[in-house]
C-alpha cells in the first residue's frame, strides 16, 4: 500500500495540499481516479508522492508485505530515482520523453534502468536480451511497433502519450501515477489510451492512480474515486457518487440537482 | 573482421563487438591514420605541415573528445575543461621537479591521476547544476586553479615547470633516453596509439547503457530521474571520465613541450578553444572534436604569424562555422558530399542554386528597403 499521511504543502500563501490522507492499493491492482477542479491540488499530490516535491508536513509511507507481516517504510525525502526502484513510477501531464531518441530507444532506456544495467560502461546498449524482449513486448502491447524507429519528437500527440506510458510500464511499477494520460488526446484515441493502460495494469497487477477530467472515463474504469477540492479530500468512494452526490456534482461539474 | 549480415542499408563491418562501420567510414579511418603516419615523413618538405603542430592538435583534440562527452550527451557546457589538461601537465611536471621521476609512463600516469582527482572534486561540486550555472561554475574553478598555479612558488609562478631533470635530460620513453628527433617521433607515434585507443574506449562508453543514461539526462533531466537514473551521480561520472581524457592529453602534452606554463595549459581562454574545437569539428560526432583540435591548432599557429588580428580571425571563423556549418566539419561532411554528388549528376541544380541565391539577395534587399521605409515614414 502507498499512503499519503496528513500531507501539507504550501506555496507562499496558497495551501495546495491541506492535510491530505489517502491510501492507494488497499486492494493490489486497483484503479483509483483523482478528480477535482483546476487548482484542487491533484498534481501537487502526485508530485508529493513521487518526490518531485517534498511536503512541509506529513509523510509518504509504503507498506510492504513481508513474511513477518506488514512493514512500514517512510519514503518522505527519498530521491525520485530511488522511489522508482521501490516501484513508484509516474508520468507527466506534459509528455516527458527523450525527444531525440527513437521510440524503441526511449523504452529501452527505461528498461535498461529497470534491469539495473545503467551502470554498465562496457556493454552495448541494445545487446541485453532480457531488456530487448521487454522492449519488444511493450512495443507490441502499446501498438508502437510501426513507429518504433521514429524519433519521439516526430510522433503525433497520441503516440507520444502512449510512449510516455509505455516507458512507465517498462519500469515494472507497483504503483503507477498518471497525470492526465488522456489530456490533449482526441476523443477516439482517448479510449484507446485508457484501454491500453487498463490492460497493461491488469496484466501486471499494477495499482494505478490517475488524474482525469473526463467523468465518463472515471465512471467506466474507476474502482475508487477521490475528489479533491481546494487541497482537501472532498469525497472518497465509489465512482457512482458522481451521479448520486449532488454537492459533488455541483462542485465538480457546476450542475445543480434540477438540471 | 566479421561481416555483419544486413540486407538493407549500407554494408557494415564489425571489427569488434559493438563497433559497426560502413565502408566509407573504414576508408576514412584508414586514410586519416595514413595521413597521421605520413606527417613525420613530409615534415620539413612542406613549410605548413609540421609535426609539432599536428602533435599538439591531436592532444588538444583528445581533450576536446573528453569534453564532448559532457557537451554532446549530457548537454552541459563546461567552460573550464583546460584545467584538467593543465592538471595533467602540472601533475607530470611536479613529479619530475620534486620527485625526480624520469619514466614517461609514470609521468603520464601521475599526471592523469592528478587531473582525475581534480575532476572528482570539481565534478562533485558542479554536477547538480545546469545551464549557465554549470558553465559559470566550471569557469570559476578553472580560474581558481589558474590563479593558484600562477601565484605559487611551488609551481614557479608564470615561468612554469620544466620536465628536463637536471636542466638537459628528457623523460625516458619505454625505459630509454632518446635524442630530440627520436624522442619527438616516438612520442608522436605513442600519441597516435593513445588517441586511437581513447577513441575506441569513448565509442564503447557512448554506446553503453551508461551512454544512453547520459543522453537521457541531456534530453530530459526530469524524466531521467523518474526512470530511475541518479542524475547527479551520473553527471559526476561523466565529468570524471571527461576530466580523465583532459589529464591524459595534458600529461602527454607536457612530455612534448618539456615545459609546463600556466598560460599554455591552464588559461581560461583555452577552455573556450576546447569548446571551439568540438564545435568546429562537429560535436555531434565522435571524431569531430579531434579533427577540430588539429584544424584549430594549425589555424592558430598559422594565423598568429599571418596577422596580428588572429583572435579576430578566429572569431570570424567561429561565426562562419555556426552559420554555415552548424554541424561542424566532420558532422557536415555527409551533407556536403551528398550535395556535391547531386550537382555532379544534375548540373541543372547549379542553375537553381544561382537563382535561389539571386532571389535570396533580392528578397533581403526588398525587406531592407521596406523596413527602412517603415522606420522613416511609419506604417501607412
Amino acid at each position: 500500500m502507498l499512503e499519503a499521511r496528513e500531507l501539507i504543502k504550501e506555496f507562499g500563501e496558497l495551501r495546495a495540499t491541506d492535510n491530505v490522507s489517502v491510501t492507494f492499493g488497499k486492494k493490489a491492482g486497483e484503479m483509483v481516479f483523482i478528480v477535482g477542479p483546476n487548482g484542487a491540488g491533484k498534481t501537487t499530490l502526485i508530485n508529493l508522492l513521487t518526490g518531485l516535491l517534498e511536503p512541509d508536513e506529513g509523510a509518504v509511507v509504503m507498506h510492504q508485505e513481508t513474511e513477518n507481516g506488514t512493514v512500514e517504510q517512510d519514503i518522505t525525502g527519498m530521491e525520485p530515482h530511488n522511489r522508482v526502484k521501490e516501484g513508484l513510477v509516474r508520468s507527466f501531464q506534459i509528455v516527458h520523453v527523450f525527444e531525440e531518441m527513437t521510440v524503441r530507444e526511449n523504452i529501452r532506456t527505461a528498461s535498461l534502468s529497470n534491469h539495473g544495467k545503467m551502470r554498465s560502461l562496457w556493454s552495448i546498449d541494445d545487446q541485453h536480451e532480457e531488456v530487448e524482449s521487454d522492449v519488444d513486448d511493450l512495443l507490441e502491447q502499446f501498438r508502437l511497433e510501426e513507429v518504433a524507429d521514429e524519433k519521439a519528437e516526430t510522433l503525433p500527440h497520441g503516440d507520444r502519450k502512449l510512449l510516455d506510458v509505455a516507458m512507465s510500464f517498462a519500469l515494472d511499477p507497483e504503483y503507477l501515477l498518471l497525470d492526465e494520460p488522456t489530456s490533449g488526446v482526441g476523443q477516439k484515441e482517448k479510449e484507446y489510451v485508457i484501454e491500453t493502460v487498463v490492460e497493461a495494469s491488469d496484466e501486471n497487477n499494477v495499482t494505478t492512480v490517475t488524474i482525469e477530467h473526463d467523468m465518463d472515463i472515471v465512471r467506466t474504469y474507476a474502482d475508487r474515486m477521490i475528489a479533491l477540492v481546494e487541497g482537501e479530500v472532498f469525497r472518497e468512494g465509489d465512482p457512482s457518487l458522481l451521479d448520486t452526490d449532488d454537492e459533488l456534482r455541483r462542485t465538480l461539474l457546476g450542475v445543480t440537482p434540477d438540471e | 573482421m566479421s561481416e555483419a549480415t544486413e540486407d538493407d542499408g549500407p554494408r557494415t563491418f564489425s571489427p569488434m563487438k559493438g563497433v559497426e562501420l560502413t565502408i566509407t567510414q573504414i576508408v576514412l579511418i584508414v586514410a586519416g591514420l595514413a595521413v597521421l603516419f605520413l606527417i613525420p615523413e613530409v615534415h620539413g618538405a612542406f613549410d605548413n605541415i609540421r609535426l609539432s603542430t599536428t602533435h599538439r592538435g591531436l592532444l588538444f583534440g583528445l581533450a576536446a573528445v573528453g569534453l564532448n562527452l559532457l557537451l554532446r550527451h549530457t548537454g552541459l557546457v563546461s567552460f573550464g575543461h583546460i584545467a584538467f589538461f593543465g592538471g595533467g601537465a602540472y601533475g607530470a611536471a611536479v613529479l619530475v621537479e620534486y620527485g625526480g621521476v624520469e619514466s614517461s609512463i609514470l609521468l603520464v600516469l601521475g599526471g592523469t591521476v592528478v587531473a582525475t582527482t581534480i575532476a572528482i572534486i570539481v565534478g562533485y561540486l558542479v554536477a547538480g547544476h545546469v545551464d549557465i550555472y554549470f558553465a559559470l561554475l566550471t569557469l570559476a574553478f578553472n580560474q581558481v586553479l589558474y590563479a593558484i598555479v600562477l601565484g605559487s612558488e611551488f609551481f614557479n609562478y608564470s615561468d612554469g615547470l620544466s620536465l628536463r631533470s637536471g636542466g638537459t635530460g628528457r623523460p625516458t620513453l619505454l625505459g630509454t633516453e632518446f635524442g630530440a628527433t627520436e624522442y619527438n617521433l616516438l612520442l608522436y607515434y605513442i600519441t597516435i596509439i593513445v588517441v586511437v585507443v581513447s577513441l575506441i574506449v569513448m565509442y564503447r562508453i557512448i554506446s553503453s547503457p551508461f551512454g544512453r543514461a547520459l543522453d537521457a539526462v541531456g534530453q530530459d533531466r526530469t524524466r531521467a530521474k523518474f526512470i530511475g537514473i541518479p542524475v547527479r551521480r551520473y553527471v559526476w561520472g561523466a565529468f570524471v571520465i571527461s576530466g580523465f581524457y583532459g589529464g591524459l592529453a595534458g600529461s602527454i602534452f607536457s612530455l612534448l613541450e618539456l615545459r609546463v606554463l600556466p598560460d599554455s595549459t591552464m588559461y581560461v581562454f583555452l577552455s573556450g578553444e576546447l569548446l571551439f574545437m568540438a564545435i568546429l569539428g562537429g560535436f555531434q560526432t565522435l571524431v569531430g572534436p579531434l579533427v577540430g583540435g588539429v584544424v584549430l591548432t594549425y589555424f592558430l599557429d598559422n594565423a598568429r604569424f599571418a596577422t596580428e588580428y588572429f583572435n579576430l580571425l578566429t572569431g570570424v571563423v567561429l561565426l562562419l562555422i555556426v552559420f554555415v556549418l552548424p554541424n561542424g566539419v566532420v558532422g557536415s561532411a555527409p551533407d556536403i558530399a551528398a550535395g556535391v554528388r547531386h550537382r555532379l549528376t544534375n548540373p541543372a541544380q547549379l542553375g537553381k542554386d544561382a537563382s535561389t541565391l539571386g532571389s535570396l539577395v533580392v528578397n533581403n534587399i526588398r525587406d531592407a528597403i521596406e523596413t527602412t521605409r517603415i522606420l522613416l515614414f511609419g506604417v501607412k
